[in-house]
């Protein structure tokens, strides 16, 4: 009976692991040869030898650039305690210039003990930094920059990328600046005259190997003997899973989740799905609660939606579908209805129903957003007569009408055989 | 929006006898395009005043620059600054402290909805508020838009609340000072709250326990709701939130009732009670704010789920795609694992994907209601069930297969419904075989006519029929509820004639081709356009149809003010001969009506574009004057036609 609470506890202790990057990336830690280490020399050595650096992180989103470089920073602050001040911006805050240098002054007045004035103008700012990157420089500080969202600062007339390259040429100034993003090609945005300033270091981040993932897996959802929790727990629910994680059919539901999505982040959202599905009568894990997971993971949701229709809006669907195998270069509601009634009249279904009702089953299509106006503009012409397209493949409707029980066999027919009538 | 609009019509009301309500239920076929969010007026009571210009620099204090070994020359130390004042912990206005609750009231509850809260209530406490919010979306199926019948859901809401008050807290209380209190008084199942909550959710048993396995413990991934419109999302989500213990805080923004980013800051701020009197309006401003608040409460020990309710409507926003990814992408920005973030879109999470990737929530799904779902939840509630079951059992089958949405079909079934018991003496009975037979029949030209209908108008003349109907028998019910036609011609237009004559003309002036007006309207040239049209060559037939299609494409055509006139004024003169024809009355009441009929055209042209019967577009920049467009149907024209008996269809041009 006191299995409940210990289950509980168990599931918050791996739950709160799965939400903390920094035990996730840990064993980088003491691993050679990562990004973390290149990372750390880098900075590292920049701090040590007063000297001015760039280098930007790039690797698609959720490889852990952040988690890497929070680690990085971490330790350069207890090394050099005085030595550091990190100013971070966010590309999605901001981009915009004006703002940003505002945001350095603020987070350059926070660091140094000094008064902020929201009122300072843009000039003023910038100048501020300037100067404050000289006294850091005269002072052997170094001054940090984190921009992550590279490539939001690369729109526009760079003039904040601009200012903080051009600092660093001086010989006084001593900085760091460390972008991260998302696109590969974060380099080639920069104008000319910041990329002659920047430093083409680049540290790239790619998902981890199979034989990692499955290290790190283990390394998260195993519980330590030595916690809170009762040893003979411990030793039953690390023996399942070591029997889960040696079978088959756990290699095959790794395989056909990294083959969609390899990131650690992915990773993490599985395993924290796995962990919500733990049995909490006994407090295990099973081999049910990995497939439920990759399950609800691999959902597909136009099909889902397209399951969730009603049998005159599947109607409509395969009069546009038939009206797109026409080659119809463009249709609207009006159209559809021709093509619908035609269909009614040869067929004689049952299924016939007024334009009122089924405009309100063409507006339930548009909100699933199943169909969309084909046109962006034409506010004041009437629904009816703005074209449309589908918004999912003929293949997709086939599948969905294959699933659907109570479709009529009329429309399969339709959609099929009789398409060129 | 509606009020306005009813405003506007009043003068012309005055004049052609419309009344607004019904002006509006003949109009809306015409504008279809669904109702704009809620807007909400009360936030622009907030007074957004900018702070007082604090003038200054930085300054750099004579700090003794603890961190520095070599201290930084202040600059400018002229001009001491009061700083700005926008410190967190200054109180907020009290103006503003009201808004997010008007926010949720209209958000949750709908706005016409009769049983919504009343809002005059003496200071709710903020739990209150979310209690309210929580609440009014009880009833699975209520939709945020509003509908023109109000009956079916007032209905709904009943339906809804009524199993509900179990384990819902009543809100009715006063002050909620005894939140302890009343949550063990209204739970009489406390030993198993998770059954209590899948009662509460009909059909949602899988989504619920998902739900709450996704969120319960507090360090937690945020998780996207997603499923159609009247799929229990909102309401699942309130529900479970409500069952966590320790209860925990909870911000909801409902996204579609607030109009623009600066209103959604300034909503979530100050349910966090961290609203300055400076509203930020940029998101730089925003997420530091919002950190530091959310930092300050989980420092406390409490949790807190942000819910973000209707999430898709931010694509159609001003700069959308950035507040969208920012909201999405909150999780990694913020780092306090004790918020839980929650996303409810009704749009599938493809939606949302964008080109430099994101990092996704936890998807759960809410699917369609089945029929068997669908008839547990229409049941809940119902006085006699027997009986609603059996009717249920005959008519939703063949209504699922129109729609299957537990709103609409509320809505189309309480008219039924009604229909169905009119044979019945007793509500209260439990019919038999023979009854339920004899009851279907009666049922089965109605529900043939409802399938046909999206909504219904209630008429002073119609429920007197209905009445009437009653006694007279089947027959006349036949008779009146025959077809979509048959209902429709019941309707009585309230327009001048001369409006109506102008509705005609704007008709025919979209539809034909302007150089066939002459032929059409002119006697000397009629039999000669007949003599062209005889000859018709393959290539004219192609062209036709290739015509045909271009019309069924493009809608009615436009027609400047000018041919509009013209036209009017022929098919006056012309229908005022029949009328002398017919009538056989003088001459000079037949001059004095025609004058009449052409004394306060634009007037009346004006009124019909008010009410949306005609569009005007923009005026031609080389022209100079504007283009009108007929928004009518064909149905609605020929019966306008047929009610000031003028022959249209001798006068429209069929290809």
């Amino acid at each position: 009976m006191a299995a409940a609470p210990v289950a509980n506890q168990a599931q918050a202790v791996l739950r709160s692991r799965l939400c903390d990057p920094a035990f996730v990336h840990s064993p980088l830690r003491s691993s050679p040869d990562t990004n973390y280490s290149k990372l750390k020399y880098l900075v590292n050595s920049s701090v040590s030898e007063a000297c001015n650096n760039s280098v930007l992180l790039l690797g698609p989103r959720g490889c852990g650039k952040g988690a890497v470089l929070d680690m990085v920073l971490e330790d350069l602050k207890t090394e050099h305690p005085d030595a550091i001040s990190v100013i971070r911006l966010n590309g999605m805050l901001h981009s915009d210039d004006n703002c940003a240098t505002k945001e350095i002054a603020r987070q350059l007045c926070l660091e140094h003990q000094l008064s902020f004035s929201k009122m300072a103008s843009s000039d003023d700012n910038t100048e501020f930094m300037i100067d404050m990157l000289r006294e850091c420089g005269l002072a052997h500080k170094t001054v940090i920059f984190v921009l992550e969202e590279f490539d939001l600062f690369a729109q526009g007339k760079q003039r904040l990328l601009y200012s903080l390259l051009d600092a660093m040429q001086t010989l006084t100034s001593q900085a760091v600046v460390i972008g991260m993003s998302c696109r590969l090609d974060a380099d080639q945005l920069l104008e000319k005259r910041v990329r002659s300033r920047f430093s083409h270091r680049k540290l790239l981040f790619v998902p981890s190997s199979l034989d990692d993932i499955q290290r790190l897996m283990e390394r998260l959802l195993m519980l330590d003997k030595d916690s809170s929790l009762p040893t003979n727990y411990v030793t039953e629910y690390n023996s399942r899973l070591t029997s889960i994680f040696g079978s088959k059919k756990f290699t095959g539901i790794l395989n056909s989740l990294t083959d969609a999505d390899a990131t650690t982040s992915n990773i993490l959202r599985f395993l924290f799905r796995v962990v919500s599905y733990m049995e909490m009568e006994s407090g295990l894990l099973s081999m049910e609660c990995f497939t439920n997971a990759l399950s609800s993971m691999q959902r597909q949701p136009k099909m889902d939606s397209l399951q969730d229709l009603s049998i005159l809006e599947l109607y409509i669907l395969v009069c546009m579908n038939r009206l797109e195998d026409k080659e119809q270069s463009s249709y609207n509601f009006n159209s559809i209805m021709k093509e619908y009634r035609s269909i009614q009249d040869a067929y004689r279904t049952s299924d016939k129903y007024a334009t009122t009702v089924c405009f309100r089953a063409f507006e339930h299509l548009l909100d699933r957003e199943l169909i969309t106006f084909a046109d962006s503009k034409g506010r004041n012409v009437a629904l009816e007569y703005r074209p449309v397209k589908l918004l999912i493949s003929s293949r997709e409707l086939a599948e969905a009408l294959k699933i659907n029980t109570t479709c009529p066999a009329v429309l399969q027919k339709l959609l099929d055989r009789e398409r060129y009538m | 929006m509606a009020s306005t609009q009813t405003a506007q019509f009043a003068p012309h009301s005055a004049i052609l006898g419309l009344s607004p309500a019904r002006t509006r239920a003949q109009n809306f076929p015409n504008s279809r395009s669904p109702l704009p969010f809620p807007f909400d007026p009360s936030l622009w009571y907030l007074g957004f005043r900018r702070p007082p210009r604090a003038a200054g620099r930085h300054l750099a204090l004579a700090s003794s620059s603890a961190a520095m070994s070599q201290p930084v020359t202040p600059r400018r130390t002229t001009r001491a600054t009061a700083l700005a004042p926008d410190s967190p912990s200054s109180p907020p206005k009290s103006r503003a402290k009201h808004s997010p609750r008007r926010q949720l009231l209209v958000a949750a509850a709908a706005p016409d909805s009769p049983s919504s809260p009343p809002k005059s209530r003496v200071k709710p406490s903020p739990r209150h508020q979310l209690l309210v919010a929580a609440a009014a979306p009880n009833s699975p199926s209520s939709p945020p838009k509003s509908r023109p019948n109000p009956s079916p859901r007032r209905q709904l809401l009943s339906t809804a609340h009524a199993p509900d008050s179990q384990s819902s807290h009543p809100k009715s209380r006063p002050k909620s000072s005894h939140k302890r209190q009343f949550l063990v008084a209204d739970e009489p199942n406390e030993a198993n709250p998770l059954d209590a909550l899948l009662e509460a959710l009909p059909g949602r048993r899988a989504q619920a326990t998902d739900l709450l396995r996704l969120l319960a413990p507090a360090p937690a991934l945020p998780v996207l709701l997603h499923g159609g419109a009247a799929t229990g999302k909102t309401r699942a989500l309130l529900l479970a939130l409500r069952h966590l213990r320790p209860s925990p805080r909870l911000v909801y923004a409902a996204l579609r009732s607030l109009p623009s980013p600066r209103a959604l800051f300034a909503s979530i701020l100050s349910q966090l009670k961290a609203l300055s009197k400076r509203i930020p309006d940029k998101p730089s401003d925003f997420i530091p704010a919002l950190r530091d608040a959310l930092a300050g409460i989980v420092s406390q020990g409490e949790l807190v789920y942000l819910v973000f309710d209707n999430l898709e409507v931010v694509r159609g926003w001003d700069k959308g795609g950035q507040l969208l990814s920012l909201l999405l992408r909150l999780h990694d920005l913020l780092w306090l694992p004790q918020v839980v973030l929650v996303y409810v879109s009704s749009t599938t999470p493809d939606a949302y994907y964008t080109m430099t990737g994101s990092v996704e929530p936890n998807h759960v799904y809410f699917p369609d209601y089945s029929v068997d779902e669908a008839s547990d939840i229409l049941m809940r509630g119902h006085p006699n069930p027997e009986l609603y079951s059996a009717f249920l059992s005959v008519v939703l089958k063949p209504l699922f297969r129109v729609t299957r949405r537990v709103d609409e079909l509320a809505a189309m079934l309480e008219p039924l419904f009604r229909r169905y018991c009119e044979p019945l003496g007793d509500l209260n009975g439990v019919p038999d075989e023979g009854i339920k037979r004899r009851l279907f029949e009666h049922l089965q030209p109605h529900l043939a006519v409802t399938l046909n209908e999206t909504f219904s108008v209630p008429m002073r003349d119609s429920v007197g029929e209905c009445k009437n109907g009653i006694s007279v028998g089947k027959g006349s019910v036949k008779r009146q509820f025959g077809g979509r036609d048959g209902l429709s011609s019941e309707l009585e237009f309230h327009m001048s004639v001369s409006a109506k004559y102008l509705l005609v003309s704007a008709f025919l002036a979209s539809r034909n081709p302007a150089t066939l007006d002459a032929s059409l309207f002119d006697s000397t040239g009629g039999s000669d356009s007949r003599n062209r049209k005889r000859k018709s060559s393959q290539a004219s037939i192609d062209r036709k149809d290739t015509m045909a299609e271009e019309m069924l494409m493009k809608g009615p055509g436009t027609f400047p003010l000018e041919r509009l006139l013209a036209i009017f004024q022929c098919i006056t003169s012309v229908s005022d001969d029949v009328l002398d024809e017919v009538e056989c009355s003088d001459t000079t009441m037949g001059g004095t009506g025609m004058n009449a009929l052409m004394s306060d055209v634009l007037l009346q042209l004006s009124t019909l574009c008010n009410s949306n019967f005609l569009s005007k577009s923009r005026s031609c920049p080389l022209e100079g004057s504007a283009r009108y467009r007929s928004n009518i149907d064909e149905d609605l024209a020929l019966k306008v036609a047929r009610s000031v008996s003028f022959p249209l269809s001798k006068y429209m041009y069929r290809r």
